[in-house]
């Protein structure tokens, strides 16, 4: 049997690495996960993850993070591993990771699922609105053993967001118009973080009853609705907010052209699902009602 | 080929000019936004002709200042794509030829998708610019390279636009992948074809390439037929054949940049819109383009109006309309007219 100790062999080398320095896991998307119980490399796919992670305190263990991590300072430093769509896999190879976070909509199965054939514990968040954000953030602070940071954390937003809402409680909710395309006018429906905070900030979002995410409209319909409020989503880094304002002025019989109601929102305070959504909450809050935020 | 006379040109025109007024009002009357019929063309009438307009003012704004400058707009483009699309399956002298075969459209595009890129946005002229300059550079290089000893060959010109086009796509794609998300989206809608993305007021810089060179490229039907016989009768027959085919190509192509420079890469008007008339109305240029020009823009002000209307308030981009209705549209032309008559 001189294939025995090949087989072996292999088996030690596939075997999961030590085993007695780490805890078993359910994440977000329901994959069980083996995670070492305080991870030293960490690796992090998304904004959102890189976000809550430094929030967390973890600024020496994240050695890698995605292309579109921008946010805090730092994280430009770290190695760039990639974008959503396609991940650098032999700079994740090289960096030795102990832990890697995902995000569920970002991040496709196939990834995850070669992230795991390479032995790598890989631990996917999925938050879909405020309240999965919060539960994402103390997920989080437990597999990073950050516990008490996690909750720090969830607690500040949870406080400002009651804020906001005992503020807005019964007031007048504005017809609110946001716009995330500039060509073709796309909006925010049903089950999308703008959405969520719209109505979360005591507006109503005039798309609310659209089934998809992010539907793309003509302009007869947003000409129908006539909102109060025009959000514009800063999408394009690049993109001319001035113009766009313009762009609408043509429509005088919209409310919100007629008083000078177009804002310009950072998107990254209102589709990324960090902390920092807590922010765009309460821009949108003061934009809704600037006398209650006087 | 049978030929037709002047007086059948003008009753099938004025029959087809006809039904395109017919599609214009019908357009201007749907959308997501419910307008009644009658009111709709009140307002559309009454502003036409002076004077007071009834209806709310965003009535008046879904009729006068989106539908309407929309529908001329889808005419404008159909007829040109459609006409282009006949001059360029005559001058190459192939079935498969449609108004991009030449790479025109993937020039068009590389501007376009570089203007996006570099920041100016889609309702500006900048952007249109900038992809009607690609588009013409892109002409006038496959011409370069498509000549030999100073003489177009249709085959060497089309070799010269398909390596071309090819080549355009590979810096498309480089772009496409180095794209954020957000731009990638207009990038897609662009590539799709898609009227939102142009602005009313581009209207008027499109129209007079377009109407221009159509009028050039009919000024050519006769020996347009003449070529349809071979090289060799039309220079008996004292064709300046060379003359005929550069005027054809820069006009066409002229057609097709200004085209697509304001909506994007709308497919299959050119392709079917001239292969369909042909099987209709017989191949003689001097019915065939006109054909072409008028059923090209019903065609595609009916398709974007289905494109406004079918998932509405929804808009689909009129590229997925006129490949789903015009491919099988076209095979039920081909089975039941059994024989194709290419040229």
């Amino acid at each position: 049997m001189r294939i025995f100790p090949t087989l072996v062999l292999l088996l030690l080398i596939a075997w999961p690495v030590s085993a007695p320095a780490a805890h078993h896991l359910v994440d977000e998307v329901g994959r069980p996960v083996t995670v070492p119980l305080s991870p030293k490399r960490i690796i992090a796919l998304a904004p959102n993850v890189t976000e809550i992670l430094f929030g967390l305190g973890l600024d020496q263990e994240i050695v890698g993070v995605s292309i579109h991590c921008n946010f805090p300072e730092k994280a430009k430093t770290r190695t760039r591993v990639g974008s959503y769509i396609s991940l650098d896999f032999e700079k994740i190879v090289s960096l030795k990771p102990d832990l890697i976070i995902g995000t569920g909509a970002g991040n496709t199965k196939d990834m995850v699922d070669r992230l795991e054939k390479l032995g790598f514990s890989t631990y996917i968040i999925f938050p879909k609105n405020f309240d999965g954000i919060l539960t994402s953030v103390r997920h989080l602070g437990q597999v990073v053993a950050r516990e008490k940071e996690g909750l720090v954390t969830v607690r500040s937003m949870e406080s400002r967001r009651q804020r906001v809402i005992n503020l807005t409680r019964n007031l007048t909710r504005p017809r609110v118009f946001m716009q995330i395309g500039e060509a073709p006018i796309v909006t925010v429906g049903r089950g999308s973080f703008a959405d969520d905070l719209i109505s979360l900030a005591g507006g109503e979002n005039v798309a609310a009853r659209e089934e998809r995410m992010y539907p793309r409209w003509g302009m007869e319909e947003v000409l129908n609705r006539l909102p109060e409020v025009i959000l514009v989503s800063s999408m394009n880094p690049k993109g001319n907010y001035e113009k766009v304002v313009q762009e609408w002025s043509r429509w005088k019989m919209i409310p919100a052209v007629q008083h000078g109601r177009i804002h310009l929102m950072d998107s990254d305070l209102i589709d990324r699902p960090s902390p920092r959504i807590v922010e765009g909450l309460e821009e949108m809050a003061r934009l809704f009602h600037p006398e209650r935020f006087k | 080929m049978k030929l037709v006379t002047p007086k059948k040109v003008i009753l099938i025109s004025a029959l087809l000019t006809l039904l395109l007024l017919g599609v214009i009002l019908l357009a201007v009357t749907l959308g997501s936004v419910r307008v009644p019929f009658r009111l709709s063309i009140q307002i559309l009438i009454q502003s036409i002709m002076g004077g007071n307009v009834s209806g709310s003012d965003t009535e008046q704004a879904i009729i006068l200042s989106l539908r309407f400058p929309r529908a001329i707009l889808a005419g404008l483009v159909g007829a040109g794509l459609s006409i282009s699309g006949a001059v360029f399956q005559a001058l190459l002298r192939n079935p498969l030829a449609d108004p991009y075969i030449l790479g025109v459209s993937s020039g068009a595009a590389v501007g376009a998708i570089a203007a996006l890129l570099l920041g100016l946005s889609t309702a500006s002229l900048g952007l249109p610019l900038v992809s009607f300059l690609g588009a013409l550079i892109t002409v006038l290089l496959v011409l370069t390279f498509g000549r030999q000893d100073g003489k177009i060959h249709p085959n060497t010109l089309l070799l010269a636009g398909v390596i071309i086009g090819s080549f355009l796509s590979a810096i498309i794609m480089f772009f496409i992948s180095i794209s954020q998300r957000e731009e990638l989206r207009t990038i897609i809608f662009w590539l799709m074809g898609d009227f939102s993305l142009a602005n009313p007021q581009t209207l008027l810089t499109v129209f007079p390439y377009v109407l221009g060179g159509c009028v050039v490229v009919y000024l050519q039907a006769r020996y347009l037929n003449v070529i349809l016989f071979g090289e060799e009768n039309a220079l008996q027959l004292g064709v300046n054949v060379e003359r005929l085919r550069l005027i054809c190509y820069l006009f066409a192509s002229l057609i097709t940049a200004a085209s697509v420079s304001v909506c994007g890469l709308i497919g299959f008007v050119g392709l079917i819109v001239p292969h369909g008339s042909r099987l209709i109305f017989g191949p003689d240029h001097r019915l065939l383009i006109p054909a072409s020009g008028l059923i090209g823009a019903s065609f595609l002000i009916a398709s974007d109006t289905l494109a406004r209307i079918l998932l509405a308030p929804v808009e689909l981009p009129v590229g997925v309309i006129t490949a789903a209705f015009g491919g099988p549209f076209f095979i039920y032309l081909l089975r039941t007219r059994k024989t194709m008559k290419v040229l």
